[in-house]
């Protein structure tokens, strides 16, 4: 796999993550227009990190049922969290978030992984005999990490959302908060982690305003938009 | 450079809170002063020595500075110029900054001479309700009249260039907020602090400390200032506490929401550039603590407008706070006792105290010792009955009073001063908790209005709740705070609530005037102002009364009395008494006028925030956009979605273009984005059930690989979506919405499903972005695809119509289905929409030797015309049913089950033979184009108002056939092929049409079916 | 602007997160074609309005996208109680709440 600026390809295919004409553009505090290409995140209180594309798959379950409770702690090897607005994770190897499963309502859940969609469906469908939903949305959204000084991200995030962040408790290794609410005018996913950064998941038809939105609300802070990290 | 104005004459640099080692230049009116660091642009026109600061609105009179905040009636001022002019602000909450500009808002030619005060020498010639009466008739030149009136009136000029400043809003939640940074606010959000609740804590001044910003008191053996300074440090020490000065709450929203607006740079300057000039915070407090004090009343006496008539307490303040003595010679006219303390203050500044005049008669106390301790004098029972001078007052008339105050009951002598400070006691600021339908209740006692119970959780505190001692103040500040910290579930300390040492003297009852009689009778006297910003006199409201009014909200509307940007806050409550004396009621009985946001003029560029531009309004964009941008398309929003449009080449027009891609897609084959079309991903047992209850038709026997066309009803039967749906497995359906529907649909089903089928075992999930959906259209479509395709057979005999198939496209899992909204052969192709652009791309490649035509939505519009398809929401306007439509087919009636809309389908108006039905429209004459919403009629002869028969939806130039087609409802259409319809034209001009089928093009559908 | 406390996300949240579901408890007619069109008509346009308590529904839109009832009184704009679909109200539907 080799990546050639904001598309990658593998085996001549070329895969666009939604966020990709954004990556590396910075705003600065000083200048109303975006740079693109400037030096990034010299002096950004805040970077958004768009993550790398991954499995994202929506499921359907009855909270109740103990056979899709089990079955899917047993598949996936972490508890489905069933308390609103929670979710949970696992951590594998370079400390890179390996699963994470959150709560959207109380039979819809949202499991992002790095594990190939299409065995993963599979596996969960053959496994869970009971009236379940798995559906890959994996090509309509995108995860962006926001991290950097705390009070900037906050301020960021009471710009763009009308939930109350501060009332949550920190996140720890294996899950923390999540909420989905407003964003602008279209709405995210918004998840803390345990190191204080936050994680915004958006719709792809809305990756264009929401970066342009964020380029806008963390300009006095030199926000950047990055790509993924290198693996 | 313009040489400094003047000196500051009237500038004493006593202990005052402005830094007189930083001088600071400004223009007012064209002249350049010095102030300094810490001053307001009010303070510093006094300490100029400036009288005049503008013209009244109605009689040009001259007028003064005659407070020191948000109350201002008079000086109201513009600044800047060009782009960055804001009109309409009050000099006494402008900061002071270099080379800041500011100009008043009325006065012509200037305000020192200006030329409509003509006016006001023939003020009898106004009375209140002259423009209703005096440009009544004729109605139709009222357009002339105000032309002129606009330009005699008005506050200000709007900026006519785009605004360059930056705006934004921030949501803030919290448990306490405490609106007013006084003693009382400012006590009240430490002890709150205290116990650990978060507490936002906002003050519409640059400094936190209210009254105590101009107070001589001592506050546990500490000045007042420095115990200010010491609680300050301890609230930004605490973390849980946002201190926001320059900060406005101007409106109270419902479940304790309240809309701060922070000033952010005004006072800046040229220096802030680049920074977000205001802030709206949009706080949500599970608590409100009202700490916004108190506003001193005026006293209404004959020419109590002229310059050097000022508020008590704001000459207290120029003095202490600025260190400017607006004036040599002070009068104090007062009916209380507080306003002893200017008095004091003055003498204390060194300056003459020419007297104090006391409305009330055998004067004893505190407050009234002191002052004859240092050797002032002091009239009691007397009032000021008149001001005289011009720009300026040079002289009081003061006369004895009855012992109510309502007569002269003796000779009347003549005092000379310069100013005259006067109180006539104070109103709580109760505008807040108005906003929540809080409704004010007369307090005897104070002499005031104080909130009555409110819907909201909010607790009123210190002066705004009629606490006017600082003691006081201050137990009640400590008291509340821990109250609300209390109600909202936080352990307050044991320890008792704190006690406050102040040195304070005691007030005895102060007496209530509205209106300081004359010796002349109040229709001959001169003339008394409630409203000084627009020029509202005791004797309009006389006159109003004398022509019947009675209700406070229809004198207000008479008179404009509280109408102007200062919401009448110096002006309300005496309009009130005076009304009340005149009709001889109680001031319960006359009630309030309402106070609605916002509290001070807000700016639209807060309000509107960062939703302007680019950010006004999302735009989704779909994953090929980029593609269509690089290739020059031109864009068509449909909803929030960018769609292409057409894509010219070099200098083709839009007409060429979309004839060029419609003879494409004919011919040979064409290429669209339909990613933006809505994809609902539907599964579990009873799937099938629940999709046969939302369309119209059944699906309970559609098997996995096909597809079919649906249409959904709501309730009253009529059109709101269709689309195609197809089965994808056992239990497992993808329904397609139409690109606007997307979200009511997904909405309207989860409806459904949620509150009324809950037995259905269904899960609904949009996979409307995770699908890019591609378009191939046309006869070579099939050849286009199978050079890239992998896996399938893609002739019609493996693959027919109407079905799908999953295949490997340019290496990419896709899923293809054979739908058609051209009438050409089709192929739809579904992939993850990272891999869109990819297999958009294969496709372009794959397609070159067919010379394959991306085409845009207009294209599509006029391929589905030819073809008789509907697009509901264009076609149909929410009154159409599938039989209106021509849909008859796809209703199945023999369901076990009702689908949604089934029975309206049968009400009776539904059965009419002259309901509007979907019919094509050929012109008559060929080349003519039906214009899209023109009505139709049967009779062109008939009279005006002609009846409308039904109307054309959809008209478009077919390259097809070469001639304008058209499609439209039109009442009883079925039945009406081949009769000429009529559409009349604004030009007059009568377009005749034939009815004839909606399906132009291909009726029998060959060519999707090869 | 309202806070409304959703009954599955078991948190006060903004209204802008929300959009109105119109009136609850609305019994759809289990075989619409017996009834006469002046009974479907009925069920179909006509609503309460009432000044006071009022039971709607509301759909938690930009959050969990349930829809669940709330009780709400038409002149103070206090909401009483939220709940979920199929759990009947604490509150009666009688004007109480309103104070004048």
């Amino acid at each position: 796999m080799m990546v050639m600026g904001r598309v990658k390809m593998c085996n001549d295919i070329k895969t666009e993550s939604p966020l990709a004409y954004f990556h590396d553009t910075a705003s600065r505090n000083s200048s109303v227009s975006t740079d693109k290409n400037a030096s990034l995140g010299a002096d950004s209180r805040v970077v958004a990190r768009e993550q790398y594309i991954c499995s994202h798959l929506n499921l359907r379950g009855d909270a109740q049922d103990p056979v899709f409770v089990e079955g899917i702690s047993k598949i996936l090897g972490m508890s489905l969290p069933i308390k609103p607005g929670h979710y949970h994770c696992v951590i594998g190897e370079n400390s890179l978030m390996k699963q994470s499963l959150y709560w959207l309502g109380p039979d819809e859940w949202l499991l992002i992984s790095r594990q190939l969609a299409e065995g993963l469906c599979t596996n969960l469908r053959e496994t869970l005999d009971a009236h379940i939903s798995i559906t890959d949305v994996s090509g309509g959204q995108t995860l962006v990490n926001l991290s950097g000084d705390n009070e900037a991200i906050q301020i960021v995030l009471k710009k763009s959302s009308v939930y109350d962040f501060g009332v949550w408790e920190s996140a720890s290794e294996s899950g923390g908060r999540c909420a989905q609410t407003t964003f602008g005018k279209t709405s995210a996913l918004v998840s803390n982690k345990s190191n204080g950064s936050y994680d915004l998941l958006v719709r792809r038809s809305f990756a264009d305003y929401f970066a342009l939105w964020l380029l806008d609300a963390g300009r006095e802070f030199g926000i950047s938009i990055l790509g993924p990290h290198p693996e | 450079m313009i040489p400094t104005h003047r000196a500051q004459i009237n500038r004493i640099t006593a202990d005052a809170r402005i830094d007189t080692s930083r001088a600071i230049n400004f223009f007012f009116n064209g002249k350049r002063y010095q102030g300094y660091l810490g001053d307001t642009l009010a303070s510093a026109l006094l300490a100029n020595g400036v009288n005049v600061v503008g013209r009244s609105f109605k009689y040009s009179r001259p007028r003064g500075i005659v407070s020191h905040g948000a109350e201002e009636p008079n000086a109201i001022v513009q600044i800047n110029t060009g782009k960055l002019t804001i009109p309409n602000l009050k000099a006494t909450q402008v900061e002071l900054y270099e080379g800041l500009k500011a100009n008043s808002v009325n006065g012509w030619p200037n305000v020192e001479f200006d030329l409509m005060s003509i006016f006001g020498w023939f003020r009898r010639m106004m009375p209140p309700g002259f423009y209703y009466k005096t440009f009544m008739s004729p109605a139709k030149f009222w357009m002339v009249y105000e032309r002129f009136i606009r330009k005699a009136a008005g506050l200000g000029r709007s900026p006519m260039q785009f605004d360059p400043d930056s705006y934004d809003k921030l949501n803030q939640h919290t448990d306490i907020l405490v609106v007013g940074a006084g003693p009382s606010g400012m006590l009240a959000a430490r002890e709150a602090a205290r116990t650990g609740a978060r507490v936002i804590i906002v003050d519409e001044q640059n400094e936190f400390g209210g009254s105590l910003l101009a107070s001589t008191q001592t506050i546990d053996g500490i000045k007042a200032s420095s115990w200010v300074k010491n609680l300050m440090a301890e609230l930004t020490k605490n973390k849980n506490v946002l201190m926001l000065p320059r900060s406005t709450a101007f409106g109270f929203y419902d479940h304790n929401f309240v809309a701060v607006i922070e000033r952010r740079t005004d006072h800046l300057g040229d220096s802030a550039s680049g920074l977000c000039r205001e802030r709206i915070h949009r706080v949500r407090a599970k608590q409100v603590i009202l700490a916004t004090g108190a506003l001193e009343r005026p006293l209404v006496f004959a020419h109590n407008d002229i310059p050097g008539v000022m508020l008590a307490s704001s000459v207290s303040n120029y003095l202490i706070r600025y260190g400017v003595a607006p004036g040599n010679r002070l009068l104090l006219f007062t009916t209380n006792d507080n306003a002893y303390q200017t008095a004091i203050d003055w003498y204390q500044s060194g300056r003459e105290v020419v007297a104090i005049v006391d409305s009330r008669r055998n004067l004893s106390g505190a407050m009234y010792e002191a002052a004859r301790k240092l050797g002032i004098e002091v009239k009691s029972g007397h009032a000021v009955i008149e001001a005289e001078g011009g720009k300026r007052v040079c002289s009081a008339r003061v006369a004895s009073l009855s012992r109510q105050g309502n007569k002269i009951d003796g000779l009347v002598e003549k005092l000379d001063c310069d100013l005259i400070a006067c109180s006539g006691g104070w109103s709580p600021t109760i505008h807040l908790s108005s906003h929540t339908g809080s409704k004010p209740v007369w307090n005897e006692s104070i002499s005031g209005f104080v909130s009555g119970s409110s819907r909201e959780d909010l607790l009123l505190v210190g002066a705004c709740n009629g606490e006017y001692s600082l003691t006081g103040c201050l137990a009640n500040g400590a008291e509340i705070g821990c109250r609300a910290a209390e109600s909202i579930g936080y352990q307050i300390s044991a320890i008792e609530t704190p006690r406050f040492q102040v040195d304070e003297l005691e007030e005895l009852p102060q007496q209530t005037i509205f209106l300081v009689p004359h010796d002349k009778g109040i229709s001959r006297a001169p003339s008394s102002f409630v409203d000084m910003q627009l020029d509202v006199t005791a004797d309009s409201i006389e006159i109003a009364v004398r022509e019947g009014f009675e209700s406070i909200e229809h004198i207000k509307r008479y008179t404009a009395l509280g109408f102007g940007t200062d919401q009448g806050k110096l002006s309300n409550v005496n309009g009130i008494g005076i009304l009340a004396q005149m009709l001889g009621k109680s001031i319960s009985e006359i009630g309030t006028t309402v106070f609605r946001p916002a509290y001070t003029p807000t700016t639209f560029g807060a309000i509107a925030g960062r939703d302007v531009g680019a950010l006004f309004d999302p735009e989704r964009l779909t994953a090929i956009h980029r593609w269509h941008e690089e290739n020059g398309a031109k864009f068509e929003d449909v909803g929030q979605w960018k769609r292409p449009w057409f894509y010219p080449r070099a200098s083709e027009s839009m007409e060429e273009a979309v004839h060029r891609e419609c003879i494409a897609v004919r011919n040979g084959v064409g290429i669209l984005d339909a990613s933006t079309l809505g994809k609902i991903d539907i599964k579990g047992p009873d799937a099938a059930e629940f999709l046969s209850r939302v369309y119209t038709n059944s699906f309970l026997t559609l098997a996995r690989g096909k597809c079919r066309y649906g249409v959904m009803l709501k309730e009253d039967g009529m059109i709101f979506d269709d689309g195609v749906c197809a089965c994808l497995g056992p239990n497992h359906y993808l329904m397609f919405t139409t690109t606007g529907g997307a979200a009511q649909v997904l909405a309207w089903l989860e409806l459904w499903r949620q509150t009324e089928w809950p037995e259905l075992r269904v899960y609904c999930t949009s996979v409307t972005d995770h699908w890019g959906t591609v378009t191939l259209s046309g006869p070579d479509s099939r050849r286009v695809l199978e050079a890239v395709c992998a896996g399938i057979d893609l002739d019609n005999d493996s693959f027919p119509f109407m079905e799908w198939r999953d295949a490997i496209i340019a290496g990419v899992d896709a899923r293809i289905f054979r739908i058609s909204f051209t009438g050409e052969l089709s192929f739809e192709i579904n992939m993850p929409a990272h891999h869109a652009r990819h297999i958009w791309e294969a496709l372009m490649d794959s397609g070159e030797p067919y010379d394959i035509t991306p085409y845009g939505t207009e294209t599509m519009h006029v391929l589905r015309a030819e073809k008789g398809f509907m697009i509901v929401g264009q076609d149909t306007d929410g009154s159409m049913t599938p039989y209106d439509m021509g849909l008859g087919w796809v209703v199945n009636k023999s369901k076990e089950f009702s689908f949604l809309g089934k029975r309206s389908l049968d009400r009776s108006h539904m059965l009419r033979k002259d309901r509007k039905q979907f019919i094509g429209l050929k012109t008559i004459e060929g080349s003519k184009m039906l214009p899209e919403g023109g009505q139709l009629i049967f009779d062109p002869e008939e009279q005006i108002p002609m009846s409308m028969q039904g109307h054309v939806t959809s008209s478009y130039y077919s390259p097809s056939f070469g001639h304008p087609i058209a499609l439209g409802v039109i009442k009883g259409g079925f039945s009406r092929m081949g009769q000429i319809v009529y559409c009349p034209q604004p030009n007059g001009e009568i377009i005749s049409a034939e009815i004839v089928n909606s399906v132009f093009y291909d009726g029998d559908g060959a060519r999707q079916n090869v | 602007m309202l806070l409304v406390y959703c009954p599955y996300c078991e948190e006060a949240r903004e209204e802008e997160e929300f959009t109105y579901g119109g009136e609850a408890h609305i019994k759809r007619p289990l075989s619409p074609h017996t009834l006469t069109d002046e009974e479907w008509g009925d069920y179909l346009y006509f609503r309460k309005n009432p000044r006071g308590l009022h039971h709607e529904m509301w759909f938690h839109n930009a959050g969990c996208r349930r829809y669940f009832c709330a009780t709400r009184d038409t002149v103070t704009y206090k909401i009483l109680e939220t709940y979920k679909i199929g759990g009947p109200p604490k509150s009666p539907s009688i004007p109480a709440g309103a104070d004048g």
